[in-house]
């Protein structure tokens, strides 16, 4: 599953070395809407932590696997009306294998993310 | 089993209802499972269910039993819950289609609206995945 373009869209997307920031804008049509929650769109944390993945991937050049998340803290709600647009920051650091990854999604002053964790790249079996 | 719809438990709906069904409930644990189907919302091209997939099972796994106990007590909808705080997840590899996860839930100490969760997710004997959570239940929702 990709959600970019069913998700979020990538708006601006500027990547020096093994830091990224990514400018996103959520789609109010994407599917997952209907069922989280009907008649009440909130985007789910867990989409959240799958676009700073996919934005971590695209630092790194190469698909990465979640291996850990040390802590994921979701400070408040995110919807397409709430916050249209979000700025989304991920670093990358070399770890045992492969990359100690501290993302953010911030907008207008508000912090709606806040991810550490360790990605790893393609490995057999996983 | 648990003779009780997933709808009743729980306000998830498709494409994102990540729980089946709940096997059984014992006070503040339960355990819950999971067909991982072609359809899943986080099925990946490879045919395995990508990572924050697993997150979110074991989140509904845990409102389902949260959903089971308020309907016991006579609450009229199950709760609307959110995910506050992801702690120690851990991915051991990820389901595959044909796969049935086993998810082992336990409902902690609750502080205000926050309650504290964990989680565990085996197919078969093998451990795939296990999380520490905080889950919102805002009393208004």
């Amino acid at each position: 599953m990709r959600l970019e373009d069913s998700y979020y869209q990538i708006v601006r997307e500027t990547v020096e070395g093994r830091e990224g920031r990514f400018r996103i804008r959520l789609l109010p049509d994407c599917p997952v809407y209907r069922g989280h929650f009907p008649g009440n769109p909130v985007s789910p944390g867990v989409c959240n932590i799958r676009t700073i993945q996919e934005c971590a991937c695209r630092v790194a050049g190469e698909r990465l696997f979640i291996a850990t998340i040390k802590r994921c803290r979701l400070t408040a709600l995110v919807s397409p009306a709430i916050c249209p647009e979000l700025d989304v920051e991920v670093r990358l650091s070399p770890a045992d294998t492969g990359f100690t990854v501290e993302a953010r999604m911030t907008e207008a002053g508000v912090t709606y993310v806040e991810y550490t964790g360790e990605m790893r790249s393609a490995v057999e079996g996983r | 089993m648990i003779d009780v719809a997933m709808e009743r438990l729980i306000p998830q709906r498709d494409p994102i209802r990540m729980v089946d069904r709940l096997v059984e409930v014992d006070g503040g644990t339960a355990t819950a499972a999971l067909s991982v189907r072609p359809d899943n919302y986080f099925m990946e091209d490879d045919g395995a269910m990508a990572e924050p997939g697993l997150i979110e099972h074991i989140a509904q796994s845990a409102l389902a039993l949260a959903g089971y106990r308020a309907l016991a007590s006579g609450a009229p909808a199950p709760p609307v819950g959110y995910i506050g705080e992801v702690r120690k997840f851990r991915c051991y590899r990820r389901p595959r289609v044909g796969e049935e996860l086993r998810t082992s839930v336990v409902w902690g100490d609750t502080v205000g609206d926050i309650a504290l969760v964990s989680g565990e997710s085996r197919v078969g004997d093998e451990r795939v995945a296990e999380v520490g959570m905080k889950i919102s239940i805002p009393k208004n929702a």
